[in-house]
């Protein structure tokens, strides 16, 4: 069964891709979202049995590498983790699958589009079901190859092209680090499956290594290394600029990859290596402040986006910010919660968003939208659950995963556990603000689109809804339903058991009654200061915007992260390269490789052909140097 | 010895610089003359040395035959061409240097040949035919030739013929427009296709039209 | 010097047969300065040939010296008409016209 789950993906993807030609659009489409949906059914009877038999199982397909020490294996191995990323993964690429159906009515080439997400949700599998690290760095990239295919899925657009470029070359930055890590692991390990990998942990904790002149312990570098490749991935500060421009793919894909799965990639991984990173509290430490900071100022910037899918890419990464702090306090069955939880609603989001293009026709600024909310009625009260899930109104989902983070932030009692907790309540309230402004703009207000008449608004085809209304239904309950299961009191004894590593106990206290009242009562406050800010009186802002238009402008314009790594890194190594490219290349080697050749050999041969001139004279003339050089040689001898 | 020395140095330089002048001399007619002094100084030579019949044989073919045509053919062919041409065309002479390097170097090899007869006077072996002081130079050579280099004899003869045939048949040329006699037509001409009889009616003619 | 030994002679046959071969090449007038540097060239070997029979007292020199006079009036003949044949079709017989040998 655990093979049906990997393989029928691949399976679609390689029949949609390859033989698309031949069996046709309609038919590759539902193929392929068959496929994924058996998948994602089986996946859901994997968790089943995981969480009722404690069932775990490492499954060898075959040995990859032998070679001297290092042994690797394909492999899929079924634990609480990986039973949790499978059942995330399944849901919401079937979902997408099927609704990509219909969100791609009108495109061309739809056999390649499902062949991609088929394709991606094979690596993302591959990439959750390792038991080793280079298994798991064979799904890593594989996903980013996926992403880079899919964002610049409409390739004659030259801003697609440049955005899947960006995106592949900062996840490769991130990627190096994680090679890096790597290495260090085989070097010091000798192995790369996790089971030895963890199990040798405890004795290098007092190691020193000499890197780059620093004294620093084995255990903290491999986990700044290995998180080094999170932050590429998860799109987290510094690494981050790539989740907006990726924005250029089809709104599919970006609830598949940027909500739901690939930026997950890297929560998982942090998870995974749990039983070495707790025994580095200074990666902790890293991890929990990346978080946090790219959490409070990814939210800032999604205050000032007009780009409707680039306020849910911004919050995203917001997200994952919380994750990360979460994982970076010591609670990873909250962040894996709360991943779980982030992937419906998100992803419910996204496509809801999606729809919304889709039924204004491809526009996506919010701006030139407005007042449609009683002529697309399914799509705005899904994307309101949305939007509630997301900022954590009581009782829905996100409400359970997000103040369990702030919680427990508060619980571990360290300078870093308050500071973290504050900055998550804050961006709390900007994340609330954000979603609302965003759910106000697109369906409230006045209409302001010039290009298609309000009467021509209809609503998305149903092929489109009910994946949306499958997904609100687990944004709605699966907070609920599956608290107790993640982040219970047992939790780590009945679920987790083995697939992630508490050095010290958790802590169950219970937070003070105002800390666990204080988030939902500030984001349902929120609700009413956001319609008065954005519908009833817009002129507060717009004055405030205008006085302070400085600070506008550098949330608008990302904190100029774009412009500074355009300056530092892409202009010199740009000239470097022209300069290896016109005096290393041309000019050295071509020079004097087959260009030199080529000329050496035309001006010989030009030489040479002056001897036939037709002139007698000359032809004596050849003869008799001929001749004296045979006296010469024969005299001297 | 002296009056061999002299004569001897008289006619070298002669010969060498008429040499000089047959190859660096610019109207192709004097090139011809200088030709002939050159031949006729080295002819001398050869009657100075013993043998004259090689000296006179040489001045009757090759003053009086072979210089002659090439005469000939220099007046008959227009070489010099006008003035004009001459200056038009861009003289060169960057192949003077060249050459002469290599001629200079086949000059030092055949004068190493002399420094081994020097060196070593047995090189040459000696063929059993010897001068003998009592016949002439030409009695010698007519004892030879018509005997044991009769065969080269003939062949030298062969050789002019054919050379001879080779001249003709190279710049025969047919000109157009030319009445010959054919003696093989004439020969061999028919009755019955020269004579005709034909009965002629009086007071009427024949019709010669055809 | 003077005592004029076999080297002498052969001394000046080999000066002329250098200008003889300076000629072939250093020529650039015409043709017949060519045919007329061969001529020098079997001139020089003559003497060479005639010198070497007469110090050796051998005359088998003199009998070859004749009949390379033969061949050599013999080639001249054919020579001069190869010339007058192209004469007649190119009409120019300068050394810089003669290239169709070109290539």
């Amino acid at each position: 069964m655990e093979y049906a789950i990997i393989f029928l993906p691949l399976i679609g993807a390689i029949v949609s891709g390859f033989f698309g030609r031949f069996v046709g659009d309609r038919f590759s489409e539902i193929f392929t979202s068959f496929l994924v949906s058996i998948s994602a059914i089986l996946s859901f009877v994997i968790f089943y049995i995981v969480v009722a038999q404690g069932y775990a199982n490492n499954i060898t397909i075959f040995s990859w590498i032998t070679s001297g020490d290092l042994q690797v294996n394909w492999s899929i191995k079924i634990d609480a983790l990986s039973s949790t990323m499978l059942v995330v993964v399944g849901i919401v690429s079937s979902l997408v699958h099927i609704y990509s159906i219909g969100y791609m009515v009108h495109d061309e080439c739809k056999t390649r589009f499902m062949s991609y997400l088929s394709l991606f949700t094979f690596a993302m599998l591959t990439l959750v079901t390792s038991d080793n690290f280079l298994q798991l760095f064979f799904g890593w990239e594989g996903v980013g190859l996926c992403s880079y295919l899919l964002i610049g899925f409409w390739y004659k657009k030259p801003s697609a092209n440049a955005a899947a470029i960006k995106a592949f070359i900062v996840n490769r930055v991130g990627d190096f680090g994680f090679a890096l890590g790597i290495f260090l692991i085989f070097y010091y390990f000798g192995t790369l499956n996790y089971s030895e990998v963890f199990a040798q942990t405890p004795y290098f904790v007092g190691k020193q290594i000499n890197f780059l002149g620093i004294e620093t312990s084995v255990i903290t570098l491999t986990c700044l290394l290995l998180f080094l490749g999170c932050m590429g991935k998860s799109a987290q500060i510094f690494l981050h600029t790539w989740l907006p421009d990726a924005m250029e793919g089809p709104t599919p894909v970006s609830a598949l990859i940027h909500a739901a799965t690939m930026v997950t990639a890297g929560v998982f991984l942090v998870v995974r290596c749990s039983p070495m990173f707790e025994y580095s509290q200074l990666a902790l430490n890293l991890v929990c402040i990346v978080g946090m900071t790219t959490a409070f100022f990814t939210a800032t910037i999604a205050l000032v986006q007009n780009d409707i899918k680039k306020i849910i890419a911004y919050s995203t990464c917001s997200q994952l910010g919380y994750m990360f702090f979460a994982a970076g306090v010591g609670a990873y069955h909250v962040a894996m919660f709360h991943l779980f939880t982030h992937a419906f609603f998100k992803a419910l989001l996204f496509l809801g968003s999606g729809s919304v293009i889709h039924s204004f026709k491809n526009e996506q600024d919010i701006r030139l939208m407005g007042g449609v909310w009683k002529k697309l009625p399914y799509t705005w009260i899904l994307m309101v659950i949305g939007t509630l899930a997301l900022t954590g109104f009581p009782f829905l989902s996100g409400y359970y995963s997000k103040d369990a983070i702030i919680e427990f932030a508060y619980l571990k009692n360290s300078t870093v556990g308050f500071y973290a907790a504050a900055i998550g309540i804050l961006t709390a309230v900007l994340t609330s603000i954000y979603s609302w402004r965003l759910l106000f703009k697109t369906f409230h207000g006045k209409y302001s689109n010039e290009k298609i008449k309000i009467d021509k608004m209809h609503e998305s085809p149903m092929v489109m809804i009910v994946p949306l209304i499958l997904l609100a239904v687990g944004a709605i309950g699966s907070g609920y339903l599956f608290k107790d299961l993640f982040i219970g009191h047992e939790s780590s004894s009945e679920f987790w058991r083995n697939s992630i590593l508490f050095l010290k106990p958790i802590i169950y206290d219970h937070p003070p009654t105002w800390l666990i009242l204080l988030t939902p009562l500030l984001v349902i406050i929120s609700i009413p200061i956001s319609y008065y800010l954005f519908l009833k009186n817009k002129k507060i802002l717009s004055k405030y915007v205008q006085s302070h238009k400085q600070i506008y402008e550098f949330l608008l314009n990302k904190w100029y992260f774009d412009e500074l790594y355009d300056f530092v890194f892409v202009k010199p190594i740009k000239r470097l390269g022209l300069i290896f490219w016109k005096n290393g290349d041309i000019k050295t080697i071509d020079q004097f490789g087959p260009d030199g050749f080529a000329k050496l050999v035309k001006f010989f041969s030009y030489k040479a052909v002056q001897f036939q001139n037709g002139y007698i004279y000359h032809y004596a003339l050849v003869m008799l140097v001929g001749l004296s050089i045979l006296l010469t040689y024969l005299i001297l001898i | 010895m002296i009056a061999h020395a002299i004569f001897f140095y008289f006619f070298s330089i002669i010969a060498i610089f008429s040499a000089i002048m047959v190859v660096a001399s610019k109207n192709t007619v004097y090139s011809v003359f200088y030709l002939i002094l050159d031949f006729i100084s080295v002819s001398c030579l050869f009657i100075m040395i013993g043998a004259e019949f090689l000296g006179m044989i040489m001045l009757i073919v090759y003053v009086g035959a072979v210089a002659v045509l090439f005469l000939f053919v220099v007046m008959m062919l227009n070489v010099s061409g006008t003035k004009d041409e001459q200056f038009k065309r861009k003289i060169s002479y960057s192949h003077i240097s060249f050459g002469s390097l290599i001629s200079l170097i086949i000059f030092l090899e055949l004068i190493i040949v002399v420094g081994g007869w020097k060196y070593k006077p047995n090189i040459v072996e000696i063929s059993s035919i010897r001068i003998d002081k009592d016949f002439t130079n030409t009695h010698a050579i007519g004892n030879v030739i018509y005997t044991d280099y009769i065969h080269l004899f003939q062949l030298a003869g062969l050789i002019l013929l054919v050379s001879m045939i080779g001249a003709i048949v190279l710049t025969y040329r047919k000109r157009e427009g030319i009445k010959k006699q054919s003696y093989f037509k004439q020969i061999s001409r028919e009755k019955k296709e020269a004579v005709t009889l034909v009965e002629v009616e009086s007071n009427k003619g024949i019709n010669l039209d055809d | 010097m003077i005592n004029i030994g076999l080297g002498h002679y052969l001394f000046l046959a080999a000066i002329i047969f250098i200008i003889g071969v300076i000629g072939i090449f250093l020529n650039r007038k015409n043709v017949i300065i060519i045919l007329m540097s061969i001529e020098l060239i079997l001139l020089a070997v003559n003497i060479n040939l005639v010198s070497f029979s007469i110090f050796t007292h051998d005359l088998a020199g003199q009998i070859f010296t004749m009949f390379i006079l033969t061949v050599a009036a013999a080639e001249a003949a054919i020579g001069l008409a190869i010339i007058v044949v192209y004469y007649r079709n190119k009409g120019s017989i300068r050394v810089e016209d003669i290239s169709s040998l070109k290539g």
